[in-house]
């Protein structure tokens, strides 16, 4: 869809939208769709108690539409079954409700979104499957080392190392022109060969280091100071770290009892109050330093995470 | 960065300390309302984005970099009695880095208690009906104790007018002690 239509489309549904009676304003749309955290950014900063639902239902960290729509879709196109849960039972089982109270004799009016007593194994189950889509398939390393190779790539390939900000120029590099330039950079060498290469001779950088709960118990910057080192001995050029988290709140949310009553999802459930958070700190070295690089770290580890830990 | 997230995160942790010898129940709404008056009343560097969200003032960032914690084995959420919501609890882990930046945690040592000490007493919600007037008096510092609470009854319908009130005027007295602290 060229700009001009496209602009054209957006302004014939913001008629449609005025036309209404009460009117949908599409600033109101806008951020709910968005959320607090985005629509903070760029619209309006401050969320009535009810916009706050709304935007929770529709994008929320927890139970947000766009949450479980992503981990099924993924789930099915992957073929990996770790991302499915009940999703029926989890909607029919939604409510808003006050929070469960925080500290004795004191409990926030304030709305939110809880589930059912009855619908807390299929939050169980879609927290589950967020963690272990996180784990096996968006932390994957494989997956993440791809990720640094394109970027690379398009550093270099791209005027000044960044995609053009101008909606016309933006939409003109879609997909196919940069797996294009990807192929066609493999075949004629040199800086970007090498990079494209990366990707479609399947040389990318293998796995040298993985975080572990040890090294972080020792020193919760293990992976970075197995990074540094590494640099130093294999060349920055032939070493990448790659560190992440899911990002997200707690597992809590108010339950509503058979009784009436309204408690804590994690004073009811042992799995939510346990549930690990996905991270992942990886350093990769070129194909060709590996050997050496694993000898080199096996040698070297235990010094590396307990010299680099001091302030 | 990581050495300044790293600092970041000790002092946040510290707070997390703080909060509970001061007799918080310290759960994740305690802990976002006083990291929001450690960093905007003392000005303690700590660059989290609040806006006015969940119970007042919530910061998405905030609450990132708890689940960071986290994952880190920093933090752990710790299940409290039925029905009641959970704590936070900082592990040897988070101790150990606590230490590393000991020197950074000292030196805001000060601000850190003076705001455990105002706000560990203090219930989820009160400290969300405090949390929403600071709020609102920063964005104008001119607002009278009565246009406070005028519009924190705007902006969260659930706290009456006398609430309101209340919290504007706690504010007040918040303020105050901090300006003869730092005197």
């Amino acid at each position: 869809m060229s700009v001009r239509s496209k602009s054209k489309s957006t302004h014939s549904v913001k008629e449609i939208w005025n036309s209404l009676t009460p009117p949908l304003r599409p600033d109101d749309i806008a951020k709910l769709a968005v959320g607090a955290e985005e629509g903070a950014k760029i619209i309006d900063s401050k969320f009535t108690d009810w916009q706050a639902i709304l935007a929770e239902i529709i994008v929320g960290d927890a139970f947000g539409a766009d949450r479980m729509d992503y981990l099924l879709r993924d789930s099915h196109h992957t073929g990996v079954a770790y991302g499915r849960f009940d999703h029926y039972r989890l909607v029919d089982t939604l409510r808003i409700l006050p929070k469960a109270p925080e500290s004795t004799g004191s409990q926030s009016l304030e709305p939110t979104l809880g589930v059912e007593e009855g619908g807390l194994h299929s939050v169980e189950a879609l927290l589950l499957a967020r963690y272990a889509m996180f784990s096996q398939v968006y932390f994957h390393r494989a997956r993440r080392i791809y990720d640094i190779h394109l970027r690379d790539f398009l550093t270099s390939w791209l005027p000044k190392g960044r995609f053009p900000i101008s909606i016309e120029e933006f939409l003109t590099r879609t997909d196919v022109e940069v797996m294009f330039a990807v192929r066609r950079a493999s075949r004629e060498g040199g800086v970007l060969g090498n990079l494209a290469g990366r990707i479609i001779q399947r040389e990318h950088f293998r796995e040298l280091y993985q975080r572990n709960p040890d090294d972080i118990a020792e020193n919760v910057d293990a992976a970075s100071a197995i990074y540094e080192a590494a640099s130093q001995v294999f060349g920055r050029e032939n070493v990448r770290l790659d560190r992440d988290s899911k990002g997200g709140g707690s597992p809590e949310f108010p339950v509503l009892r058979r009784d009436g009553s309204i408690i804590s999802s994690i004073s009811l459930s042992q799995i939510l109050e346990n549930l690990p958070e996905a991270a992942i700190d990886y350093v990769f070295v070129e194909p060709s330093c590996r050997d050496e690089a694993i000898k080199w770290l096996k040698e070297n580890r235990r010094d590396i995470i307990e010299s680099a830990k001091e302030d | 960065m990581s050495q300044l997230r790293r600092r970041r995160d000790a002092l946040v942790l510290s707070l997390v300390d703080s909060l509970k010898s001061a007799g918080s129940w310290c759960g994740e709404t305690h802990l976002q309302k006083a990291v929001y008056i450690l960093q905007e009343l003392t000005g303690v560097p700590l660059g989290f984005d609040f806006i006015l969200y969940k119970h007042g003032p919530f910061s998405f960032d905030l609450r990132d970099a708890l689940t960071a914690m986290r994952a880190d084995y920093q933090l752990r959420i710790r299940a409290n009695p039925i029905p009641y919501g959970p704590t936070l609890v900082t592990t040897e882990t988070g101790k150990k880095l606590q230490e590393r930046f000991s020197s950074r945690v000292e030196e805001h040592r000060i601000e850190i208690d003076f705001v455990a000490a105002q706000l560990g007493p203090k219930t989820v919600t009160e400290l969300e009906q405090l949390g929403t007037a600071f709020y609102v008096k920063k964005e104008d510092q001119s607002r009278s104790i009565e246009q406070v609470a005028q519009r924190v009854n705007e902006l969260k319908s659930h706290i009456p007018m006398d609430t309101a009130r209340e919290a504007a005027i706690d504010v007040d007295g918040i303020v105050a002690a901090y300006a003869s602290l730092a005197r």
